[in-house]
């Protein structure tokens, strides 16, 4: 059992996050390269992180030796272990899964955490090395001589990575590698400039993996030309980055018979320029496992930082839907804007006009001077009605703002729609959000902006109800305000009349046409200001309303549109998430791992 | 040369064959093509097209030459085998990797150089004079593994050429995936012999494992060469002034290959492989026309077409509900332009008393008010632009509402498209370019014939409708007058005759009673020639909404249509290369001599 917390979980959600993020660069072709880098720091976790974390003993110290098919690993292997260990046949590609070869006097603790070697199992019966399965086994050897230099250290026979089946076993070499301590790269005189295993060297050699180079059959007449010509040609290639110590160049020629057969003697003299190469890497045990943790989590470290190119693609098509999404939100809230919003008089402040301009009304018995005076002015009300009427503004009728909203919203999911189905060869994206508008989405979104849009007409009423009652309620809340205006529109009116008659004296007939006027002159005023009063609640109010579909409506829609590609188990929210997952993983795991350095037994 | 020309015609004639196929191809690639062709593809047909000129240039000489190639990864010992072949060092052979950087073409000295194919001249051409490989051209190529990605580049430019390939393995490399790979690739289009070179390292003693050559003859069975043409060789054995090592290795093969391309490829079977190659190539065109292919969507254009009607009819109707609302606040000027139209009809005091009753919307002429060009100077009400008001409308309603619904609509349409199983990119631009035509002017059009249409109907009827018009309309043009004149003859009538003084009441009479059926008479009118806009609003509507469905209709349905019969024209130019192919090939098959180079091609 383990907590949540634990080195351990985090070491497991690591790998699987890795293996996931390889998985998805193997379905995209041009990310296929990046699938190899992402299976070598899943084993380095597997292996050496995990080791290192569980105070795994040092040594045994691992050597993997690696090549392309047929360029002698086996004999390698062979010379390493100082006696034959390994069987070398001319068939091409033969071993099929790697073979550790222990010193049978090592008395030394076999790795034994979980997680080690991967997907790779121990098989103990002893099985041909061309079973063609995810397995490996151990074989002890009896040393060769009494104090073999390589006692501490295990043999790694790997398979090849060139031949046509290697597809199917390149990750069984991968994991292996990952778990070296030291790369013993076998190149034959064929090979030695071949692509595709100088591309694996590269890769081991940026996972800071110590390197020697075996070059094989060759004559030895030839050798030290091929050799001059590999570090020329060959590991400049490789030799990318500056900080890589210089790689080792050591060579067995075409060997015979007797060399081949025993490597501890007649093949001395290129067995011990080898050994001397690989000691010469391990100055001691301890240190040598350090440097490989050290340099693992270092790659760790740099390919976290190289994962946004794996999904820089996603992440492009992500913004191009986000971008749709909310290209879809500003022509919805325009269209609410244009086809409601602009036409949508408001008549709830044709109420609060009537109601201020009542409430403006003289109170007790002064009404009757109103009266008088409203009866006085008639003639002038409905003069200028008429001539409002006819050049008054013309009122653009409205559809309803529920139909216009459905509308809106419609045309907002199709024009989704349309584009996923426009882009949906370009990127899995679309064309999983295609196939889930066959699959109902459209329903579901108009669901979800049922709600929304319920939310909305009850927020909207009650905020047209408190602008609106707010007027009113202002001018109640200051009765001397309202006093004063009610008996000053009444001063204004008396004042104007009186003055009307005071300049006709004596009044001729005509002139009695002027009262109405005169006796609308506060009133009108009064109307006029309170008027503009309403207009200005009415254009706030417009503003507060779009303010409040974006706030309600838009808004949470745009948000549950945007993250549909990333929800629902879907390959977009798998990436984010290993994306935000790994780089935290690997920083703590890196923490973890400087803070205890692997115990060496007492 | 002395060959017997009695069959060189077979091969001969084939050229213009390939010529027509390759300016077909050569057309269809340079032409329009409706259905979307992946790059893959195109680029494919591109190289086959290619390969058709290369090949056609190739048959139309007197005596085809055998182009053989040496193919093999970087090591096997391709330049060395080339030597021992050429029996001199023509090709630079050593042990650095890759050794081989420039082509090598071994040929003979009566072949003419220019009359090699263009990509071969570029080469390091090397003659000959010996007379048993006369018409065979063998070329050394680089290497398909190093790191030097130029050289592997060269070789696939080489490739198209090569008749046949002697793919070059090594105990090492025999089956590599690199190699592997482009046999794949390669085998539908030209004939492989298999040669395991460095047969010295094959034979080690071991316990464990099978032979290269045994291993590698199963990989091949399992590529379908059940039978194939396989030859162990130790080249280095036999280049020139190589140490004669002790005695013949066991089971190596090299003269048998030796002996195989001087004498076994004879002019048969040169023939033969070169008319198994055009074969190749025939299946391979018709392969890749066949992926190329266009679907024939005629089917389900007529499906979006129904089924699209459906969403036009109602995008039909939301337009007219828009525009007609969008007139609604202009009910007034609209019943004032058929009133004043109306006027026309009238004449004498009728229309001078309709005239003098209308004044007061006279001074607002329509084309003041428009909903956005406001401010136009008032004309005469004749004077009235009908366009220009209906303009202002649908561009109104345009801005407002239609021009957003017009992009909801391509989408709404591509949604349903694609839910018939019509492929949505077809219809993506045409659609798009639909949407964006001049909408505004046919709305504005629309509800200008509608309006003019609607008002020729009220104003010409037909049946008893037209009777009662002419009868009130002969009634108001001459009653008034009559009635005036009659009272006023009857005033003179008594004051001269009845000697009747009329007071001023009296003399004001006649016109008060002209009034008076003045005033009947337009009640009459307006009950006769109903001009009252909620009276022709319901017509006018009916009519906006069918013009505008043909509108939509035939803007929008004709395009699955257009797309499926330009894809149709697309399958067609493809089918009649497909049925050219066929035919070159049968006319091949019915011809193809019966000799023994299958062992080449594999199953």
């Amino acid at each position: 059992m383990t907590e949540p917390d634990s080195p351990r979980t985090r070491l497991a959600q690591l790998v699987a996050d890795y293996d996931w993020l390889e998985e998805h660069c193997r379905k995209q072709p041009d990310l296929a390269r990046h699938a190899g880098h992402l299976r070598l720091a899943a084993a380095l976790t597997r292996n050496v992180v995990s080791g290192a974390i569980e105070r795994q003993p040092v040594p045994p110290l691992h050597i993997a030796v690696v090549g392309g098919a047929g360029s002698g690993k086996s004999t390698v292997s062979n010379f390493l272990a100082g006696g034959v260990v390994a069987e070398a046949n001319p068939q091409a590609g033969y071993t099929r899964h790697p073979t550790a070869y222990v010193s049978a006097a090592q008395t030394l603790a076999w790795p034994s955490y979980l997680g080690f070697l991967g997907p790779l199992r121990k098989i103990t019966e002893k099985s041909p090395s061309n079973r063609d399965e995810d397995v490996y086994q151990i074989h002890r050897v009896s040393p060769s001589e009494a104090a073999d230099p390589l006692t501490d250290f295990v043999i790694w026979d790997c398979p090849d990575m060139t031949t046509w089946a290697s597809q199917g076993y390149v990750t069984r070499l991968i994991e292996v590698s990952a778990l070296a301590d030291v790369i013993v790269y076998v190149a034959s005189d064929e090979r030695y400039n071949d692509k595709v295993p100088t591309q694996f060297l590269q890769m081991l050699v940026e996972a800071g993996k110590a390197v020697v180079v075996v070059l094989t059959k060759m004559k030895e007449a030839d050798a030290p030309s091929l050799v001059a010509h590999f570090r020329q040609e060959v590991l400049p290639r490789i030799n990318g980055q500056a900080e890589i110590p210089p790689i080792p160049v050591v060579v067995i020629p075409f060997l015979n018979e007797a060399e081949r057969t025993d490597p501890g003697k007649a093949g001395a003299k290129y067995r011990v320029p080898l050994l001397n190469q690989i000691l010469a890497l391990c100055p001691s045990p301890k240190e040598v496992r350090e440097r490989t943790v050290r340099n693992a989590v270092k790659y760790l470290e740099t390919s976290a930082a190289g994962l946004l190119e794996v999904a820089r693609k996603d992440l492009t098509e992500l913004e191009a839907w986000s971008a749709t999404v909310a290209g879809g939100r500003r022509t919805f809230e325009e269209r609410y804007r244009k086809e409601y919003l602009v036409g949508e008089p408001f008549r709830r402040f044709d109420r609060t006009r009537q109601q201020l301009i009542d409430m403006l009304r003289l109170p007790g018995p002064a009404r009757y001077a109103d009266q008088a005076f409203a009866i006085l002015r008639t003639p002038f009300t409905y003069a200028r009605d008429f001539v409002v009427k006819l050049g008054g503004p013309v009122e653009v009728p409205n559809l309803p703002e529920q139909t216009v909203l459905t509308n809106a919203m419609t045309g907002w999911i199709e024009a989704i729609q349309a584009e996923s189905l426009r882009r949906t060869g370009t990127h899995s994206i679309w064309k999983e959000v295609a196939r889930s508008f066959d699959s109902g989405l459209k329903q579901q979104a108009m669901d979800r902006f049922q709600v929304v849009a319920r939310q909305f007409e009850l927020k909207e009423g009650d905020e047209l109800e408190q602008a609106g009652r707010s007027l009113t309620e202002s001018l109640q809340a200051h009765p001397g305000t309202l006093g004063a205006l009610r008996f000053g529109m009444l001063g204004v009116d008396v004042a104007a009349v009186v003055t009307a008659l005071w300049l006709t004296w004596p009044p001729e007939w005509y002139h009695l046409l002027l009262l109405p006027v005169a006796a609308a002159v506060g009133h009108t005023a009064a109307e006029l200001a309170i008027r503009l009063r309403v207009d200005a609640a009415r254009s706030s109010a417009r503003a507060k309303r779009e303010a409040l579909l974006s706030e309600v409506v838009t808004k949470p829609m745009a948000r549950w549109l945007e993250d549909l590609p990333a929800s629902g188990g879907s390959s977009v929210e798998r990436l984010q998430l290993a994306l935000r997952r790994v780089p935290e993983a690997v920083r703590e795991l890196a923490a973890l791992t400087t803070a205890t350095p692997p115990a060496n037994p007492a | 040369m002395s060959q017997t020309p009695s069959d060189a015609p077979f091969l001969r004639t084939l050229a213009p064959l390939l010529r027509g196929l390759e300016r077909r191809l050569r057309a269809w690639l340079d032409g329009q093509h409706f259905y979307p062709v992946p790059v893959v593809r195109r680029a494919e047909t591109e190289g086959l097209t290619d390969d058709l000129k290369r090949k056609a240039d190739a048959l139309d000489v007197d005596h085809p030459l055998l182009v053989v190639m040496l193919m093999g990864g970087t090591g096997v010992g391709k330049s060395t085998l080339m030597n021992a072949l050429a029996g001199a060092a023509v090709a630079q052979a050593s042990p650095t990797r890759p050794t081989t950087r420039d082509p090598v073409v071994y040929f003979h000295n009566s072949v003419n150089p220019d009359k090699l194919d263009p990509s071969l001249r570029h080469c390091r051409l090397i003659r000959h004079d010996r007379e048993s490989l006369a018409h065979k051209v063998i070329v050394d190529t680089p290497d398909v593994d190093s790191n030097d990605e130029e050289n592997g580049r060269k070789l696939l430019s080489l490739l198209p050429v090569a008749d046949v390939v002697l793919y070059v393995g090594s105990q090492e490399k025999y089956h590599d995936q690199f190699t592997l790979e482009l046999l794949k690739q390669q085998r539908q289009r030209r004939g492989f012999a298999f040669i395991l070179n460095k047969w010295d390292r094959c034979l080690q003693s071991f316990k464990s494992g099978v032979r290269p050559d045994e291993d590698w003859l199963a990989d091949l069975k399992a590529e379908g060469f059940m039978n194939p043409r396989f030859f162990r060789t130790s080249a280095d054995r036999w280049v020139e002034g190589a140490t004669p090592t002790a005695g013949k290795l066991d089971g190596e093969q090299f003269a048998e290959l030796k002996e195989w391309l001087e004498l076994g490829l004879t002019r048969l079977e040169i023939e033969a492989v070169k008319a198994r190659g055009v074969g190749l190539l025939l299946d391979h065109v018709a392969t890749a026309a066949e992926a190329v292919l266009p679907p024939d969507l005629t089917a389900e254009a007529e499906k979006v077409s129904a089924s699209w009607s459906g969403h036009l009819t109602d995008e039909a109707g939301v337009s007219t509900e828009v525009l007609v609302a969008s007139l609604d606040p202009h009910r007034t000027e609209i019943e004032q332009q058929f009133n004043v139209r109306g006027q026309h009809r009238f004449r004498g005091i009728m229309a001078a008393y309709l005239r003098l009753t209308t004044m007061s919307h006279a001074w607002r002429p329509i084309r003041s008010r428009l909903p956005l060009a406001g401010g136009s100077q008032p004309g005469p009400p004749e004077d009235i632009d009908l366009t220009e008001f209906a303009h202002g409308c649908a561009r109104s309603a345009g801005d407002r509402v239609l021009d957003q619904r017009g992009l909801a609509l391509v989408n709404k349409l591509l949604v349903d498209a694609d839910q018939q199983g019509f492929p949505v990119n077809l219809l993506n631009e045409p659609t798009a370019q639909v949407s964006k035509m001049d909408w505004d002017e046919r709305f504005t059009r629309a509800v200008v014939d509608s309006l003019t249409e609607v008002e020729r109907e009220f104003t010409t009827p037909t049946g008893g409708m037209a009777y009662l018009q002419a009868a009130v309309r002969t009634l108001a043009n001459y009653l008034p007058e009559g009635v005036l004149i009659a009272t006023i003859f009857v005033l003179l009538w008594r004051f001269f005759v009845e000697d009747f003084t009329p007071s001023f009441f009296h003399v004001l009479l006649p016109f008060f009673v002209t009034l008076g059926t003045l005033i009947l008479l337009h009640v009459l009118v307006s009950l006769v020639f109903p001009v009252r806009w909620p009276a022709i609003r319901g017509e006018f509507e009916r009519k906006l909404r069918g013009r505008l469905e043909a509108e939509y209709l035939r803007a929008y349905q004709s395009v699955p249509k257009e797309s499926a019969a330009n894809v149709l024209q697309d399958r067609q130019q493809v089918e009649s290369v497909i049925r050219e192919t066929g035919e070159i090939t049968e006319w091949l098959t019915a011809r193809e001599s019966a000799t023994h180079v299958g062992e080449l091609y594999g199953a």
